[in-house]
């Protein structure tokens, strides 16, 4: 027996309980909603806040300062070695609290599915995304999903906004990076984005490489622990890389940074993928790699307390805060030279020359 | 006109009358043609590889040749240039110091 | 990773230069012709180590810069047909054409796929059959045994709805035509490592000979470089010019002759003009006749296509070595690399960009960079 669902004044005679994809009209707001819902998200995120369904989520919180973030997630493959779409949204909102020094608590997702997506494929992103909610001790306690039309999303769009608590006063900001200041960075660069490329159709590049999506906090913890209210700056290098998120600081804090090209930690195998294709290892994006400043002083502290955490094991040292050319971020090379790391116009293309 | 590395072949095999085959790039492997090195490579050597073509064989003499001679050139270049050093020190150290002359203390 | 890592090793690197600035007397001119050695030289800063002893004049040895600006659109007209799928290298999608560039197109609806081989290309065709895929085939020697499969392949497979739009280039007769411009200044030249690995060196004989001037073969690593200037120097110094060879473990007198043999039965010589330098008789390749189906400007009657270039872009000077990027009265200001007036600032390889990218104009104005 079919049940017929208004939707947008169409008429879906399809009978609920069958369906394998996404139709539009699950994005109704109406039955085939609540059914998506109910059983193809709550089960994964249960938690009695969400069950309320409520508008907003109220969370308690005592009396502490706030941070709040946001973002969107589109990443093609949806699925690749390592991660997801899901998890990737999850861990990017959590990492953006930590690096503000926050304790990431509370999660909203919103979920944006073209008509067509596979519901067994949307089940495993969003029992993905529960498993590295759960594993950060962080809850979902709200959400949105709507549907658009075959076409006009590439599959799946996640946005994520997370809240997290301020540990007293202490902040840090892209502004405080002070000349003296060492750079160290967590792990080695440029795993998620060579992931990502390599799995991209077209390029027929066949690895072992996987994403390093992982939740930075635990480090964060490690970090205050060993040198408190000395870490001054902390940044996860996302989209752009390593060499994007320190010019960032450097303009923003007003001071020069130097790299030496010889420190920078990087896996053979990503290497090898970024020579193959005429890439910079320092523009591709990271997610499970913070870099942090403090002062020179207090980096061997700061270097033991990240190397205590299996995330942390290849932190190290890649360079200093300098007066010189203040605003910008040069690199002394391998074999004894200098070039400026600027930020790229654009994306990096894979090259012939 | 340029961008091209070396990888290690590790199989063969004929695709409808051209040579293809597999590199392994440090980890990255990849289809590539063998048509223009086939007479001449075997899976575990080595070929330049340029746009999914290999172009060249490397050969492994004459890079080992070469190589252990830029090596060579430059433990003598270190040599040479400590050498150096030490002499400028030398060269300090007897040299008279400012607002001193010979035979004065 | 093996035969590269080794060519990166900085304590020979060091030693090579301080060898080179030992044995120079004066300060030598020379050029490196290929954009992947710019790319090198500049993003390691070898050129800095070597100062006093050699200048380096950097050549029009990116594929992508030279590409003929009615190239481009050409391509351009292609990727906005609806019935096309225009397969590319990726350094082609932000070359400005007259109008706008690929990655504009693109934005615009057309379908233009980045693909690492041109065999990728004729695969597409076969797995779309009701699609036209047309595929850029851009570069110098060494990219043309590739291009030359790619269409022999489809002709063998029967793909026909496979065709390429050709932007084939050849180093000598650049070299030839700009050591007989009446300003040259250079001395000496490294020539491209791996169009040498498909052609060998037996064409540039009689160019050292004629103009008694070194031309050594070089690699693309830091090492590489470096025992290239080295040896160049050296002949230098004793009033040599022939041909030699450092890049050794990939370079034969005779090249490969399995490669040039297929170029030679797809393509043939034409006259090319080369962005911001002009024509130079000779210096390109076009599809041969008897693979005539093949030819993009043929199947979709594109020669109405012309164009002009801008006059301010100062290119060619740069190309031809005339000045340095720096020294263009647009770099850096008017042009850069988010607006580039000409191919050598958009491509990384070209010489505005390399430059624009490792600081060299803010060098000259912040207080001396890294120490």
């Amino acid at each position: 027996m079919s049940q017929s669902v208004f939707t947008d004044g169409l008429v879906c005679p399809a009978p609920i309980a069958e369906q394998t994809h996404v139709l539009l009209g699950h994005g109704s707001g109406g039955k085939l909603s609540a059914a998506l819902v109910r059983d193809y998200i709550l089960p994964h995120f249960a938690n009695t806040t969400l069950q309320e369904l409520g508008d907003a989520a109220i969370v308690d919180i005592g009396f502490s300062r706030l941070a709040f973030s946001t973002d969107a997630f589109v990443v093609n493959p949806l699925e690749f070695p390592g991660g997801d779409i899901g998890v990737l949204a999850v861990h990017g909102t959590l990492n953006d609290l930590a690096m503000m020094g926050a304790e990431p608590r509370y999660i909203a997702v919103s979920l944006i599915l073209e008509e067509g997506f596979e519901l067994g494929r949307l089940q495993r992103i969003i029992a993905s995304m529960a498993r590295a909610a759960t594993a950060a001790h962080v809850t979902i306690v709200t959400g949105d999903t709507k549907v658009v039309e075959r076409g006009k999303a590439d599959g799946l769009f996640i946005t994520t906004t997370g809240i997290g608590v301020c540990d007293s006063d202490f902040r840090t900001s892209p502004t405080q990076a002070r000349v003296g200041d060492a750079v160290l960075i967590s792990g080695p660069m440029g795993a998620h984005g060579m992931t990502i490329m390599s799995a991209r159709e077209g390029l027929g590049l066949d690895t072992e490489l996987t994403s390093d999506s992982a939740n930075l906090y635990p480090l964060v913890r490690h970090l205050r622990r060993a040198v408190g209210d000395d870490l001054h700056v902390m940044r996860d290098p996302t989209r752009g890389g390593v060499a994007s998120a320190v010019n960032e600081i450097a303009a923003a804090s007003r001071v020069g940074i130097e790299l030496l090209e010889e420190t920078l930690p990087i896996d053979p195998v990503v290497s090898a993928a970024c020579e193959m294709l005429g890439l910079d290892p320092l523009y591709v994006a990271n997610e499970g790699v913070l870099v942090a400043f403090v002062p020179e002083s207090r980096a061997d502290a700061a270097l033991s307390a990240l190397r205590t955490h299996p995330l942390g094991a290849r932190s190290c040292q890649i360079g200093r805060v300098v007066e010189d050319n203040a605003g910008s971020v040069w690199m002394r090379t391998t074999i004894g030279g200098s070039r400026l790391v600027d930020l790229l116009p654009g994306d990096q293309l894979p090259r012939i020359c | 006109m340029c961008l091209g590395i070396p990888g290690r072949i590790t199989e063969i095999h004929d695709d409808n009358g051209v040579a293809m085959g597999t590199i392994d790039f440090g980890g990255v492997r990849r289809s590539v043609c063998l048509a223009y090195v086939a007479d001449e490579v075997a899976p575990g050597d080595y070929a330049l590889i340029h746009v999914g073509f290999a172009i060249a064989k490397v050969s492994e003499d004459e890079a080992k040749r070469t190589f252990a001679l830029l090596e060579e050139m430059s433990q003598l270049d270190e040599l040479e240039w400590l050498g150096e050093i030490a002499r400028t020190n030398a060269a300090e150290l007897t040299a008279p110091v400012e607002g001193e002359r010979e035979g004065v203390r | 990773m093996k035969y590269l890592s080794e060519y990166r090793d900085a304590k020979i690197a060091k030693a090579l230069a301080r060898r080179i600035r030992a044995t120079a007397s004066r300060r030598w001119v020379m050029m490196e012709v290929c954009g992947g050695q710019t790319h090198t030289i500049v993003r390691q800063g070898i050129d800095e180590l070597v100062g006093d002893a050699v200048e380096m004049i950097h050549g029009p040895g990116c594929p992508v810069c030279v590409t003929p600006l009615e190239q481009i659109d050409r391509a351009v007209a292609l990727a906005a047909r609806p019935d096309i799928i225009f397969t590319s290298f990726g350094d082609m999608l932000r070359v400005p054409g007259s109008e706008c560039d690929l990655q504009q197109v693109r934005a615009r609806g057309g379908t233009i796929r980045v693909v690492y081989s041109p065999l990728d290309a004729v695969d597409l065709a076969q797995r779309y059959p009701d699609k036209q895929v047309v595929f850029f085939a851009v570069g110098f020697e060494t990219t043309a045994p590739a291009n030359a499969m790619a269409v022999w392949r489809a002709h063998q497979l029967g793909v026909r709805n496979f065709s390429m739009l050709v932007s084939h280039v050849t180093v000598p007769p650049a070299m030839l035509a700009l050591l007989a411009a009446p300003d040259n200044r250079v001395q000496a030249f490294l020539a491209a490592g791996h169009v040498c690995t498909v052609m060998g060196w037996e064409e540039y004989e009689p160019i050292a000979e004629r103009y008694h001037i070194p031309i050594v073969v070089t690699g693309f690593e830091p090492v590489d470089i470096l025992e290239g200037m080295l040896l160049a120097v050296r002949q230098l110094e004793k009033g040599e010019g022939r041909v030699e060879n450092q890049y050794v473990r990939s370079v034969r007198r005779e090249g490969n002759v399995a490669a040039r043999k297929l170029v030679r039965q797809v393509f043939r010589l034409t006259d090319r003009q080369w962005r911001g330098i002009g024509e130079i008789p000779a210096s390109g390749l076009a599809i041969r006749e008897e693979y005539a189906d093949f030819d993009a400007e043929l199947r979709f009657g594109l020669q109405d296509i012309h164009a002009t270039e801008p006059t301010e872009c100062r290119a060619g000077d740069v190309l031809r070595g005339k000045i340095k990027p720096n020294e263009c009265a647009m770099f850096g200001t008017v042009c850069t690399p988010m607006h580039p007036l000409g191919a050598p600032m958009v491509s990384t390889e070209g010489a505005c960009a390399a430059y624009f990218t490792a600081g060299r104009f803010r060098k000259a104005a912040t207080a001396g960079g890294v120490a």
